[in-house]
């Protein structure tokens, strides 16, 4: 882990309000686990804080970050220029453990494809892939993904299954098969906790990869905390005891 | 040294740079038992500096000695305990439960709790609470005392005397200012806490200097350090010792930087000690 020079050699409007950044490191990049992520320094002034993006991809000296603009520090970002020098500190938390089971689902929704889009990668068609959006438009998200053929939802119904990403899951795994599977998330709490209700009677083991505001992403301040079933010591750090944690030990 | 509640519990930093570069390692803020902290948002980014409500979350001192004391033995690294209370009693109770050990060279009292059996209103406010609170615990310790003092307060000078005359051994100024953020787009408010960063580095610097007036006691000036030159400016306004804390959440590398910078400074000004510039701009 350290903190690395970069420079941005692409930062590019994918869809709607998400963006891609691809930026040089000065060395090359560090072994990584999928769920892993960087505290990435925006360049442009007014903001005191980095902030945390998962890694999207990654080169032999490269690192993707797929984001939406949905406050300051990721307005700055999408206004970033090619060739702008930057920090990038890494890899940081503790990623996706290795699945246990013989059938791995990803489900994901929205922004929540840049938490889970290495570990989809890794998997390959090992894994069911489950995608949700607004529109069809937003699928550019998952350009690398589709040829693992991901099962899609979009709520207008432009393309695959008309409803939520959850629905879609349900309709798709019979109740028996869900003895067989593990599940790896990451989006908006809303599927997550309609997920957790799903699987609530199975029990189902899930991994949920969790984002809270961070200041440090080093475990220093204990500002990013999620709150989980741990009676002594509830709140737990997303950057360092996280940012995934076993569904079933969050209190979402 | 890093200020409080800024470099974890132990050795969260350690895979960047190791402890042993401080003088001293001051411990996130520890109670007698542990505190759970507040719901979620606990920081914000405030441009020139960071807002926390971060709500005191501690495991409490006895499992925090049971944890992490054993690293900063095996690293030797001279350890200043920050603790607070909510009551008298508790500040002394959690004194009291403090072992006396070489390392701990140190304990920081944060006085800007809020006093909850006098009606909430922040110990750190009111010099006869100070003075009272401090000449408690300095009967049940020997270990020496540093008071922490809020800014939020008339007359700094005057709660620095009544600590230092209750015989308090330095005094650490200073801790964060209250402040709030305002959410336009949603109408509401995301959080409400300290402010801290380069937005309160002349407010420290001002309360270090007025202090330093009045009390020969050994101050640690903290607020808004970013590097060595803040450093300095602090020992020109008459602290002994400073904290960086916020600096290190935008650049992990802060302390060692600054430390570095500070011996800088001093060779290439032809100083051999940080005494020789400690309140020089008092002529």
């Amino acid at each position: 882990m350290d903190d690395k020079v970069a420079t941005i050699i692409e930062n590019r409007h994918v869809v709607s309000n998400y963006f891609l950044v691809k930026l040089k490191l000065a060395g090359p990049m560090w072994k990584v686990k999928p769920g892993q992520f960087v505290m990435l320094k925006v360049p442009g002034g007014e903001l005191f804080l980095r902030r945390p993006f998962s890694i999207f991809d990654y080169g032999r000296e490269t690192i993707s970050i797929m984001y939406r603009v949905v406050g300051k520090g990721t307005d700055a970002l999408s206004r970033a220029k090619k060739n702008e020098k930057t920090l990038v500190l890494g890899p940081l938390g503790n990623g996706f453990a290795a699945p246990k089971r013989s059938k791995p689902v990803v489900i994901t929704g929205g922004i929540g494809v840049a938490g889970v889009h290495l570990l989809a990668k890794s998997l390959g068609r090992k894994a069911r892939i489950f995608y949700g959006c607004a529109h069809k438009d937003e699928l550019a998200v998952m350009k690398d993904i589709m040829d693992f053929n991901p099962a899609i939802a979009t709520l207008d119904g432009s393309r695959g299954f008309k409803g939520d990403v959850v629905s879609l899951f349900r309709r798709e795994i019979k109740p028996s098969a869900l003895g067989d599977i593990e599940i790896f998330t990451c989006g908006p709490h809303g599927m997550v906790k309609s997920l957790k209700k799903c699987i609530s009677a199975s029990k189902t083991p899930c991994q949920v990869l969790m984002e809270e505001h961070m200041a440090c992403g080093l475990g220093l301040c204990f500002g990013c905390v999620v709150k989980t079933t741990d009676v002594e010591e509830p709140y737990k750090r997303a950057c360092k005891e996280g940012p995934v944690f076993d569904l079933w030990q969050v209190s979402l | 040294m890093n200020a409080s509640g800024t470099l974890g519990y132990s050795s969260e930093i350690e895979a960047l740079w190791g402890v042993k570069t401080l003088g001293a390692y001051v411990t996130k803020g520890l109670s007698l038992t542990p505190h759970h902290g507040n719901p979620i948002p606990r920081v914000w980014d405030e441009r020139s500096g960071m807002i926390n409500s971060i709500g005191l979350q501690n495991m409490g001192v006895e499992k925090f000695f049971a944890q992490h004391f054993s690293f900063f033995r095996k690293k030797k690294t001279p350890v200043i305990i920050n603790f607070f209370g909510f009551t008298e009693e508790e500040y002394v109770r959690c004194a009291e439960s403090i072992k006396p050990h070489p390392l701990v060279v140190a304990l920081e009292m944060n006085l800007s709790c809020p006093n909850i059996k006098a009606g909430g209103i922040s110990f750190g406010k009111d010099p006869d609470m100070v003075y009272r609170i401090v000449k408690r615990i300095k009967e049940v310790t020997g270990i020496p005392i540093l008071a922490k003092l809020t800014p939020e307060v008339k007359h700094i000078a005057e709660v620095a005397l009544a600590a230092s005359k209750a015989g308090a051994d330095g005094l650490t100024l200073i801790n964060t200012m209250p402040a709030l953020v305002v959410d336009l787009k949603r109408k509401r408010i995301p959080i409400k806490g300290g402010l801290s960063g380069p937005t309160l580095k002349p407010i420290a610097l001002r309360a270090v200097h007025e202090c330093a007036q009045v009390v020969s006691i050994p101050i640690i000036g903290v607020g808004g350090i970013m590097n060595a030159d803040d450093a300095i400016s602090f020992f020109m306004a008459g602290a002994s010792a400073v904290q960086v804390g916020s600096a290190t959440f935008g650049d992990p590398y802060a302390i060692p930087r600054t430390i570095t910078g500070v011996r800088a400074y001093l060779e290439n000004n032809g100083y051999r000690r940080v005494e020789q510039i400690m309140g020089i701009i008092d002529g």
